[in-house]
């Protein structure tokens, strides 16, 4: 037994003496080997691309901000309800009205920081809006997964330009002073790409509205939820959804005064990218397209017909000199 | 333990000898050009690897496809998520064989041709082009340019942006090699 094994080793050894003699484990290795020699080939802390195509979901934001030296132009739409009560054949299934309008101008500082300046005409009674908006990407996901999540704050400042209601004292518009047109949205935005088809995003929500109608809440938090699904390159399934937190009593008062019950927003939709454009065409109970006023203020119900057209347009526009 | 010894000093030598054969780049550039009618586009990489040994005259160039740096940042985000894929592909390769000859040990510029298989986009094509290889004091530098159908490699352009990206895309690329230490 113990001779075998001597005799072994002493052909291993033999047999690997010769083999160095001749350079032999360096063919047996071949390339493989050569490829090893490249090492540091890791993708270690860089950064996860295109998370989500463009900066909006339906309609919450997403951690996407906009290169530096690139302005995006976007133009959002909602159409009327489709179905019940306010909707249906004699309104051309919601395309004779439209709820909510906004034409906006988003431009990149640094890869980072994004400022926006949009006009929208409003889908409640405070109307003719003018935002200003800040976006920063705070943290970036990375491949090898270090960093496992980005994240992006956005703020916004919108300001009413409508005309003070001076009959109704207890009206979201009976304005005392210019800073009462003014509201406030503050957002984390958290997301993650799972995978390069799958990206998922989480927005914890704070707003602040410097006046309201009569004892409606001036702050609120909401928590915002959503999703994109390739369906192809081009093509993704998007949904959005967000639920207010309101207070109990204020929200019933509400309710009853209003004659308007308070819903969760809810937006499907289809995006498609060619090129410099993103099209989106979209589902959602939501009237209004600014944070500041469809995250507290929707009143409209999918179950009830309420749900209506949306497309958003945005073409890139780039501001960087063509090396030739 | 008398045999050992020998083993590990001439397993040692065997490597030290095989030491200068291997060349290693971590720096190589690559470029490459599209030019249309409507838009000329240039991309630029500054980290690609390469290795060749020179003892059988194989070698590998790899470059990820995230390191290539366009003139528009929309225009880097297409060429990865749309055009390469870079998530399922992140990187071209090359693999292959130098044939004529060059010696490592004796300066001067060396005509050769490479021939081998380059992966790009997770579809591979058999190339073969010609290549310079300059050996000046110890230092090895390489230089090649070609051609590239991008359909070859799987690589669909929409109709919509048709005009704007070439079908065939012009490649250079340079590497200065040193000995494996």
């Amino acid at each position: 037994m113990k001779k075998t094994n001597t005799k072994q080793f002493q052909h291993r050894f033999i047999a690997m003496l010769l083999s160095s003699l001749l350079g032999l484990p360096f063919m047996t290795r071949a390339q493989d080997d050569l490829e090893k020699e490249l090492g540091g080939m890791s993708s270690k802390g860089e950064k996860v691309m295109a998370t989500f195509k463009s900066g909006k979901l339906i309609n919450l934001h997403t951690n996407e901000t906009i290169h530096k030296n690139e302005l995006d132009f976007k133009v959002d739409h909602r159409f009327g309800d489709i179905a019940g009560s306010n909707g249906g054949i004699s309104q051309f299934f919601g395309l004779d009205n439209s709820t909510d309008i906004r034409i906006g101008f988003d431009y990149g500082i640094t890869d980072r920081l994004t400022v926006g300046l949009a006009r929208a005409k409003g889908a409640t009674a405070v109307q003719q809006l003018i935002e200003l908006s800040l976006k920063l990407r705070l943290v970036e996901q990375t491949i090898d997964d270090q960093v496992p999540v980005s994240i992006t704050g956005f703020l916004s400042h919108t300001t009413a330009a409508v005309k003070a209601n001076r009959e109704d004292p207890t009206a979201a518009t009976s304005y005392q002073k210019f800073t009462d047109r003014m509201s406030y949205v503050s957002q984390l935005i958290i997301a993650r790409k799972f995978s390069p088809g799958f990206s998922l995003v989480l927005i914890p929500t704070y707003i602040h509205r410097n006046y309201t109608q009569f004892n409606d809440q001036n702050e609120l938090f909401a928590l915002g939820g959503g999703g994109r699904l390739k369906l192809n390159k081009r093509i993704s399934f998007v949904v959005d959804y967000t639920v207010p937190f309101r207070n109990s009593q204020q929200k019933s008062y509400l309710e009853d005064i209003n004659l308007k019950k308070f819903y969760n927003t809810l937006g499907v939709g289809l995006e498609m990218e060619t090129g410099g454009h993103v099209f989106h065409l979209n589902f959602t109970n939501a009237t209004a397209i600014q944070e500041m006023q469809f995250i507290p203020e929707t009143t409209t119900s999918w179950t009830k017909g309420q749900y209506r057209w949306g497309f958003s347009i945005s073409r890139r526009f780039s501001f960087n000199k063509h090396k030739k | 333990m008398r045999k050992l010894i020998f083993l590990i000093i001439l397993s040692l030598t065997v490597h030290i000898g095989f030491a200068q054969d291997i060349w290693i780049s971590k720096n190589a550039t690559v470029n490459f050009f599209s030019s249309t009618v409507v838009e000329d586009i240039e991309a630029k990489s500054n980290t690609g690897a390469s290795v060749i040994n020179a003892k059988n005259s194989e070698m590998i160039f790899k470059v990820s496809n995230t390191s290539f740096r366009f003139p528009k940042k929309l225009m880097e985000e297409h060429f990865n998520e749309n055009y390469m894929e870079s998530d399922k592909f992140p990187y071209s390769e090359f693999k292959g064989k130098i044939s004529g000859a060059f010696n490592t040990e004796k300066d001067g510029n060396y005509q050769v041709t490479v021939s081998g298989n380059l992966s790009i986009h997770g579809i591979t094509k058999a190339y073969s082009v010609p290549a310079t290889i300059s050996v000046a004091k110890g230092t090895l530098s390489a230089k090649t340019a070609f051609k590239i159908r991008i359909a070859d490699h799987g690589i669909k352009v929409p109709s919509l942006v048709f005009k704007n990206i070439a079908e065939t895309i012009d490649v250079k690329i340079q590497a200065s090699y040193l000995p494996k230490q």
